[in-house]
Formats: structure tokens, C-alpha cells, sequence
């Protein structure tokens, strides 16, 4: 069907010279992509560049009001990077999102697996699966928070129960942040199955199929048909998890307002107390800055790797 | 299933922007002044979003509003974002008429040069606790008045104290066997907030100032010895280590459920507690102070409400001021505080309001004494409040003892 | 086939118990909001004398505010798919010069924090009008899945094949028409997972609604601290509110699952 058969163009559209034709179908081209940008601008681009100037200036509630803002060079990050609060954070921001993507991607992955064959009720457990999603995360919080205390909370009654101690989970800096990214993990899962299971339906059953008859089945098809197969989705999947993850704020506010003793405190939830409890909005941006900074790392890195994937 | 025709779609497409055009009509703008005929709008910002506390004061409102000839545009925020909003409508420069903030931003907001004085309103500051007085000044002009206040005392669970056979702590040292006394298999006996934000120093203040403790030095050997005695009830295991996570909520919940014998806490969980345990006996009375003869202080809390300079119409802020001199009247306050268990600004109310509710007897006497936060620090006082939850967060952790832990945080103040 | 069959029970008893541990915080809250106040702390594993007074005023408070945010949240994924299709479709087929530089900004955009969005529209908003309006919020709720939507889309239709492409072309079909009839159905998967997300975002959206609306326009995020006063929260009444604020969305989610079929066999799709 598709062998480039040439068929004759209609006699009634006008000769176009080449590179008329050329500008023309890049205009239309264009068309496509064009609303899309334009929201983008409209809604991104003022809130990029007023962070990034806020993170040169002096900026304080005053400078509401007055639009007084003074230029103060690199004086905030100077003075937000020589706190000793600044490498906990930036340690803690690091763990918190590598252990985060890796549950939520793993577990996300295998459950998509185990749903993608169907099985009775695969359909609505599937769907019951997004639940985590659909709750404010003020009650999920809430929720977590009630299960992991450690006097009355359900997980502690279960472990006392068998025999183990009960755990500080959130009290305890040695284990706070263990169990922050674990609620994290919890609530990234049914994003992570959603995107996978899309991506796995969409690979055609006969190519399982002929793998399979060249006797590659399980992990081998997993490795040679899935994986490759997938790997466009993974990698937008890894590298907006990344980027949203490190922008994670409510959860562990909700869960520790950044303590105990600053265990559970990243870059981003102290960004948001610097900006919003302690109203300093230049330290505060510039802590976001930072933030935008290690993300574009991932960015670029996501570009290299999709452009090859495009190419290929 | 037939596929719909590109011209088709883009029909549906164009029949659905009208649609979601016409409602683009709909909503009105930001709250506009008074029409030329016809009685002026007060516009208010407060963060009474809940039932109880919006229903309470909109009947005051809704009377001073009749007085004056008024109509009243009012939206009640989530408390969290108040602020945000504050400072957006600051920039655009559409604050209201009436605001409502928590009285420890009064020094921000009133630095900013976005309100006016509550005197040029006629508003004075007569009869009001002196705390109250105090929080609401900035460079010597008063800005902000609170009629509705709140501190902080010790709940105590008689039963149990019984129990136990110990009367309610007066001195630190009573309070350290009582609480010990009280701690056995699954209950603790003391419960207090030490979460990491502001809820921490609230409670903590009670013992840092009684012991006469400064906010301008957070590292006298009065406050280490504030913040020891904290350290030790935890490490002593009277408290338990969840007080790190505990808001002032979860506190009250584990004194109704019986898992703390006392507890740090303020008048208005009185008729939570009173609708969530009815058959729990128990009293209120002062927090402990280090000696016997000590005074007993706690920090003031409650919201100031304010007069932006919005209008240049010296008509329209007149009747602002107006609305806002009846809502703090005497009457105002008194069924405000009882709608919302919270005393009134005023002292010279108080028998008028104990009359009413007989149980915020110790409370009144507290707000008496109770000290502003803002008071000293003014608008340098968030940094400090951060810095004291910070120190009491590494000291109940362990990791640092009390004294170099305030040391640390104070180092970062600089 | 009887081996098969049971097998795929236990496929489902498994499917079952993941979904228990999964879904335990989630019933954990339910239980509570089924139970007094008084006894959070203390609650029984089994609501076995279900208090339905939280549900019952919850109900009768929000339904509005339910309406508000399906109307909010619709618009918004209607708003958000119009834009994001066409635009992942050409940074994924079309070579266009910028195309890098498009996607990058797209990814950027993702990097900002989000109350830092909201604060930087507000004096967009206010100076045109459009504060605490429908409209306002439905373009707001639609930033927060269009970035996400372009990405995921542009990733599934980069894997559609150029040649079914290249055939509408040289069937003379304009662009636009090979768009709709040959490149949408096939993406349809990624298309609706897109939707999907931005429903999601749109209907747990707190910050833009209690930013940029409120007032007029007040979704069920916001309609919730109703019951949250200064000093103290109802609990049980706000978890009756989400509990009852997740159905509606539960009961579409269901529904488009649905849709994300069987992958391409032969060009045939299920309807």
C-alpha cells in the first residue's frame, strides 16, 4: 500500500514554484505547532523570567506594594549556597527523588505488565488503581500520617502485633525521609502504570508473537520486543517524573513540614518556607532557580537521547 | 464506528469555543466601589472560610453593614493563602476595604505602606489587653486590632490525675514527676506541638518567656533552660517523640482519646473537646512557670483586622472605617468570642463575656498577660520564630543539646 | 481451557490483593470519615456503625462545587487536547526548524514551581478580566496538562510508522485531513491517556482555583474548607467531601480506560 506510488496531482491547484511551495507547507506545518507554543509563552515564560530576575534582587513583601525590588547580584545565592541547610537539602532533595522515580517506575512497570494480559476484572481494577491520584493530597497526607504514628498508627499496631518494635517513621530523622519517599512512591505509582500500560497496548500482538516463535519469550521478548519499543515513553515518563518529583512540595509538607530537624527538608519545600513563611522571595527564588538548574540537566539530557530515538 | 468528516470536527470545535466563550461573560471582576446612585460597597478579605467562624462574624458584619448603609462584598480564603493573596492584591494594587490578617503580619504588611491607621478612623486602642495593643503598632502608629483573642494554658485530665493520685502541676519541677507520674502503658503524660513551622514556637514561648527568655536572645541561659526542660520531659519519656509531627489538632486528639494526661492548648478546642469526649473530667489551668512566684506568660494569638488604603475617595473610607469601628464594637466581640470560643480583645469585657462562658476563666485571665510576638522584632520576627522551632526540632531530636542548638540557629540569623 | 481460565482468576485474585495494600490508605480515610471525630485515633478497622452525617452534609454542601470542577475539568481537557494534539503530532513528524527548541521550552516550562505560576498570573488575570471566571480557570487547569500532553503524545506518535503517513500524503489528502483520519485514530491511546491526565490535574487543582478564582467560581479543592476553620478541622466531613469528590472522576476514568484498546493489529481498531 504504502510503496510511493506516484499519483498525479489535480490539474486544477495552481503551479507553485518551489520555494514557494517550500514556505507554504512550512507555514502550514507550523499552523499545528503554533497554538501550542503561543500558550505556552502566555503562561510559562513571565513566570521563568520573573523568577530568575527575582533571584538577582532584594525582594520583600514591601516590594509588593512599592515595585521597589533592588538588584542585588548574586548576593541570595551566595548566601542561600553557605548555609549548612544547603547540602542537607540538596543531599536529602537528591534521595528523595532518585528513591522516588525508582519505586514509582518499577512497581509502576510491573503492574503494568500484570494488567496488560487481561484477566477478569483487570479492566476496573486497573481503573480503581488511579484512586491515590484523585485525593487532595491534604487527605492523603492526612491519611498517611494517621497510619504511620508511631503510638497509635495502624502500621506500628501490625508490626507490634508480631513481635517487632514500633517505628518512629516520621519522628525519627534516621527514617523520616525513608518513609516521605515511600508516600511518594505510593502516590506516583498509578501515574507511572497509567502511561506504561498505554505504551504497552500499543505494541501490536504479532510481534510477541513472532518473537515467540523464534523462542523468545518472558524476560527475552521483555528485552528484545517491550523494552524497545517502550523506550520513548520511559524516557519522557523518567524525565517529567524527575522534573515533577523534584518540584514535590505539598506531600512532605503535609506529612512533616520538612522536619524533624530538617530530615525530610529539599530544595524545593525550603524554597517554599523561605518565599511564603519568611516572605524573603529572593532567597527563594534563587533556591528554585537551582531547582530549574538540576532539571534542565535532565532536560538536555532527554533532548540527546529522544532526537536519537526520532533519528532512528 | 463511522469517523466524523475534518470539516464536521471543526464545526463541533467552533460550537464549543462559542459556548465557552458566552460563559467567559460570566463571573464578575474584582470587587468594584460604589456606583454612582446607589449605597457603596466595603469590600472584605478575610480567612473565615470555615462554617462556624464565617457564619459568626457575617452576623456582625451583615449588622454594621445595616448601620452604616452599606452593602458588603466579603470572600473568606483558605488560611494558607491568605497571605499570597495579600501580596497579589497588593501589586495590582485591589486590596479591600476591610482585611483581615493573622496579627503577626500586621508589621509586614503595615512596612509596606498598604495600610492606613486605624485612628484616623476613629478607632482607639482603649480597653484593649496590652498585648494586643502592642501587636497592632508599627513605628508608633496603630494599625491592626484584634476582637477576637486566643493563648495558649494546660488542659489536664482529672481523671487520670486522680488516678495517679497528683493535683495539677504550678513549677517546672511538679511538672516533670506529675508527667511522669501519668506515663504508663500507652499514655503519656505530657502533649504539646513541636511540628516544624510556627505551630512549635507557639507552644514553646509559654516556657521561653515565663522564664523570662527574650526573642532578641535566643541564647540566654533563660532559654536553653526553656528549652531543657522540654528536652528532658522528652528524653525523661513523659512526651512522646511524635510531638515532632503533632499539630496543635493532633494534640487535642490524643488528650480526647486519653493518650496524654495534659496537654499545651487554647480556648478554642473547649467545645471541641466538650462535643468530642462529653464524659472526659477536666480542667484548665495556667502553664507551669519555673518558680512558684513567676508569672505565668503566653503568647497572644488571634486576627487583626486592618484598613487598606485602597480608595481616594475620603467618603467611601470613612464608611470602611465605620464598618469596621462597629464590627469591633463591644457587643461584636462578646458574641464573636463566645460563637467561636475565643476571648475578647477588649479586658474590660471580660466578666461581661465570663458571664457567658465560665470556662474560659483561666484563658481570660491569660490573655491578660499574653505577650505579642511581633512586638520587639517586628517585621524580623518570622526569621526568629523559624530559627526557635528550628532549635527545639535538633534539640528534642537529639541531636544537638539545647544549648548549641540555639547557638546553631541563632549563627544563621546573622 | 480450564487451566487458562483459572489461571486468569488468579490473575485476578492477585490483581485483588495488590489493590488491597494499594488502596489501604484510601480505605483507611474512608473508615474514618465513617466514624465520630472523637475517635481518629482509636478508629475500628471496620466501620461497623457507619456514621453517615459527614456524607450527608457533605453532599448537600458540595454538590455544586461537584458541577463546578466537571465543568472546570472538561473545559480544560477539551482546551488542552484542541492545542496539544496538532503540536505533538508536528514536533514528532514535521522537521521543523525549532522543533528542539519547542520541546525544551515545553520541558522547561514543567521546571517551574507551581506557585510560582499562580502568582505570576494573578496580575495577568486581574488586568484582563478574567479572575474567578470559567473561562480563566479552564485555561489555567489546561497549562496544567498540556505541557505533560504534548510530551506524551509526540512519544506515542513518534512510534507510529512514517510510511502510513507518507501514504495519506500521496493520496493528495491535505495535512490536516491526514492529521484527523490517519494520525489521531492510531494515537488514540496516548490522545486519551493525555485527556486522562489533564482531567486528573485540573480536578485536584487547589492552587490555581484558590489563586486565580474562589468566589464565583469555586470547585470542590476549595469548597472543602468550608469545614476547616481557623483552629480546627472536621475530618470526617472533609473525607466524606473527597470521598465523594473522587466518584465522579472515578466513574470517567472507568469509562475512558476503556478506550485505551488493544494495540494495532492489521489497522483494524476496536470501537
Amino acid at each position: 500500500m504504502a510503496d510511493g506510488i506516484a499519483v498525479s496531482v489535480p490539474a486544477s491547484r495552481p503551479a507553485l514554484t518551489r520555494p514557494h511551495r517550500r514556505i507554504r507547507d512550512t507555514w502550514s506545518k507550523s499552523l499545528f505547532l503554533l497554538p501550542a507554543i503561543l500558550f505556552v509563552i502566555a503562561f510559562f515564560a513571565y513566570p521563568v523570567i520573573k523568577n530568575l530576575v527575582m533571584g538577582f534582587q532584594s525582594y520583600t513583601t514591601a516590594s509588593f506594594y512599592t515595585g521597589e525590588s533592588p538588584f542585588i547580584g548574586l548576593a541570595n545565592y551566595a548566601r542561600v549556597i553557605s548555609q549548612p541547610l544547603f547540602l542537607k537539602a540538596l543531599a536529602n532533595t537528591l534521595l528523595f527523588t532518585a528513591g522516588s522515580l525508582l519505586g514509582q517506575f518499577v512497581i509502576g512497570m510491573g503492574l503494568a505488565l500484570f494488567f496488560h494480559r487481561h484477566f477478569p476484572l483487570s479492566n476496573l481494577l486497573r481503573s480503581l488503581l488511579l484512586l491515590p491520584w484523585l485525593l487532595p493530597l491534604m487527605v492523603s497526607s492526612t491519611s498517611w500520617k494517621l497510619i504511620l504514628d508511631k503510638d497509635s498508627g495502624v502500621i506500628n499496631q501490625i508490626l507490634e502485633s508480631t513481635g517487632l518494635a514500633g517505628v518512629s517513621w516520621l519522628t525519627s530523622p534516621s527514617v523520616a525521609l525513608t518513609a516521605v519517599v515511600i508516600v511518594n512512591i505510593w502516590i506516583g505509582i498509578p501515574f507511572n502504570v497509567a502511561i506504561l500500560y498505554g505504551g504497552l497496548q500499543d505494541i501490536p500482538e504479532d510481534l510477541y508473537e513472532a518473537a515467540s516463535l523464534d523462542g523468545a519469550t518472558g524476560i527475552r521478548a521483555f528485552a528484545h520486543v517491550t523494552w524497545p519499543l517502550l523506550r520513548p515513553v520511559v524516557t519522557v515518563l523518567l524525565v517529567l517524573g524527575v522534573v515533577y518529583t523534584l518540584k514535590v512540595v505539598d506531600i512532605i509538607i503535609g506529612l512533616t513540614s520538612g522536619g524533624p530537624a530538617n530530615a525530610t527538608q529539599t530544595i524545593a519545600t525550603w524554597s517554599y518556607q523561605t518565599s511564603f513563611i519568611s516572605f524573603n522571595f529572593g532567597e527563594g527564588a534563587a533556591l528554585s532557580n537551582i531547582l530549574i538548574i538540576i532539571s534542565l540537566v535532565f532536560a538536555l539530557l532527554y533532548l540527546r537521547v529522544s532526537r536519537r530515538g526520532v533519528d532512528e | 464506528m463511522k469517523k466524523p468528516s475534518p470539516t464536521t470536527a471543526l464545526t463541533c470545535a467552533l460550537a464549543l469555543s462559542a459556548a465557552l466563550a458566552l460563559t467567559a461573560c460570566s463571573g464578575p471582576g474584582p470587587a468594584t466601589n460604589a456606583t454612582p446612585d446607589g449605597p457603596a460597597t466595603i469590600s472584605i478579605l478575610d480567612w473565615f472560610s470555615g462554617d462556624i467562624d464565617h457564619e459568626a462574624t457575617q452576623k456582625v458584619f451583615d449588622r454594621c453593614a445595616d448601620a452604616a448603609g452599606v452593602k458588603l462584598d466579603r470572600q473568606s480564603i483558605d488560611g494558607a493563602n491568605l497571605v499570597q493573596r495579600v501580596l497579589q492584591q497588593a501589586s495590582t494594587k485591589t486590596l479591600p476595604d476591610i482585611l483581615m490578617i493573622d496579627h503577626t503580619d500586621v508589621p509586614q504588611i503595615a512596612a509596606m505602606g498598604a495600610l492606613r491607621p486605624l485612628t484616623d478612623a476613629d478607632i482607639s486602642s482603649e480597653g484593649y489587653a496590652d498585648g494586643v495593643v502592642s501587636s497592632g503598632m508599627y513605628q508608633n502608629k496603630l494599625y491592626g486590632l484584634i476582637p477576637n483573642t486566643a493563648t495558649l494554658s494546660l488542659f489536664v485530665n482529672n481523671a487520670l490525675l486522680k488516678e495517679a493520685g497528683v493535683t495539677a502541676p504550678k513549677t517546672w519541677d511538679e511538672l516533670k514527676s506529675t508527667a511522669a507520674a501519668l506515663t504508663h502503658d500507652g499514655q503519656y503524660g505530657l502533649g504539646f506541638s513541636a511540628v516544624a513551622d510556627f505551630q512549635a514556637t507557639w507552644q514553646f514561648l509559654p516556657f521561653f518567656w515565663t522564664n523570662g527568655a527574650d526573642e532578641t536572645d535566643i541564647t540566654s541561659p533563660e532559654a536553653v533552660e526553656a528549652l531543657q526542660l522540654l528536652t528532658d520531659l522528652l528524653k525523661a519519656g513523659s512526651v512522646s517523640n511524635s510531638v515532632l509531627n503533632w499539630t496543635s489538632g493532633d494534640v487535642r486528639e490524643q488528650f480526647v482519646a486519653g493518650k496524654a494526661a495534659m496537654i499545651v492548648d487554647g480556648p478554642w478546642d473547649i467545645p471541641v473537646v466538650k462535643s468530642e469526649a462529653p464524659d472526659l473530667d477536666w480542667s484548665i489551668v495556667l502553664i507551669p512557670t519555673k518558680n512558684a512566684s513567676d508569672t505565668s506568660v503566653a503568647p497572644l494569638g488571634g486576627e487583626a483586622w486592618t484598613l487598606p488604603a485602597t480608595s481616594a475617595d475620603p467618603a467611601h473610607q470613612a464608611k470602611a472605617g465605620e464598618v469596621l469601628k462597629c464590627f469591633l464594637g463591644d457587643d461584636s466581640q462578646i458574641s464573636m468570642g463566645v460563637a467561636r470560643a475565643t476571648i475578647p480583645g477588649k479586658t474590660t469585657l471580660k466578666d461581661e463575656y465570663l458571664k457567658q462562658m465560665p470556662d474560659m476563666a483561666t484563658f481570660a485571665q491569660q490573655v491578660a498577660n499574653a505577650r505579642s510576638r511581633t512586638a520587639k522584632l517586628g517585621v524580623d520576627w518570622p526569621k526568629t520564630a523559624t530559627a526557635l522551632y528550628q532549635a527545639e526540632q535538633l534539640a528534642l531530636t537529639g541531636q544537638m543539646d539545647p544549648a548549641d542548638a540555639l547557638k546553631s540557629e541563632a549563627a544563621n540569623l546573622g | 481451557m480450564t487451566r487458562t481460565r483459572t489461571r486468569q482468576w488468579l490473575h485476578t485474585v492477585v490483581g485483588v490483593i495488590i489493590l488491597a495494600v494499594m488502596l489501604f490508605p484510601i480505605y483507611w480515610m474512608v473508615n474514618v470519615s465513617l466514624q465520630p471525630a472523637s475517635t481518629m485515633l482509636e478508629a475500628d478497622w471496620f466501620p461497623f456503625t457507619p456514621n453517615l452525617s459527614g456524607y450527608i452534609t457533605a453532599f448537600h454542601d458540595q454538590w455544586g462545587h461537584l458541577l463546578t470542577s466537571l465543568f472546570v475539568s472538561l473545559g480544560a481537557v477539551v482546551i488542552c487536547l484542541v492545542i496539544a494534539t496538532p503540536a505533538a503530532y508536528a514536533l514528532a513528524h514535521f522537521k521543523l526548524p525549532g522543533s528542539t527548541a519547542a520541546t525544551f521550552a515545553i520541558i522547561v516550562s514543567q521546571m517551574i514551581p507551581a506557585v510560582v505560576v499562580a502568582n505570576a498570573l494573578y496580575p495577568t488575570y486581574n488586568d484582563t478580566g478574567i479572575l474567578d471566571n470559567y473561562i480563566g480557570l479552564m485555561l489555567a487547569d489546561a497549562s496544567l496538562g498540556l505541557p505533560f500532553s504534548i510530551l506524551i503524545i509526540r512519544a506515542f506518535m513518534a512510534s507510529v510508522s512514517p510510511s502510513l503517513v507518507e501514504a495519506g500524503y500521496v493520496d493528495g489528502a491535505s495535512k490536516l485531513r491526514v492529521f484527523w483520519s490517519i494520525v489521531v485514530p492510531i494515537a488514540r491511546n496516548s490522545i486519551i491517556t493525555g485527556g486522562l491526565f489533564t482531567f486528573l490535574f485540573a480536578w485536584s487543582d487547589f492552587l490555581l482555583s484558590s489563586t486565580l478564582a474562589g468566589k464565583s467560581v469555586r470547585p470542590v479543592t476549595l469548597g472543602v474548607y468550608q469545614y476547616i476553620t481557623s483552629y480546627v478541622t472536621d475530618w470526617s466531613t472533609v473525607m466524606a467531601t473527597a470521598v465523594l469528590a473522587s466518584l465522579p472522576a472515578l466513574v470517567l476514568l472507568v469509562i475512558a480506560q476503556r478506550f485505551i484498546a488493544a494495540g494495532i493489529t492489521g489497522g483494524a481498531t476496536k470501537a
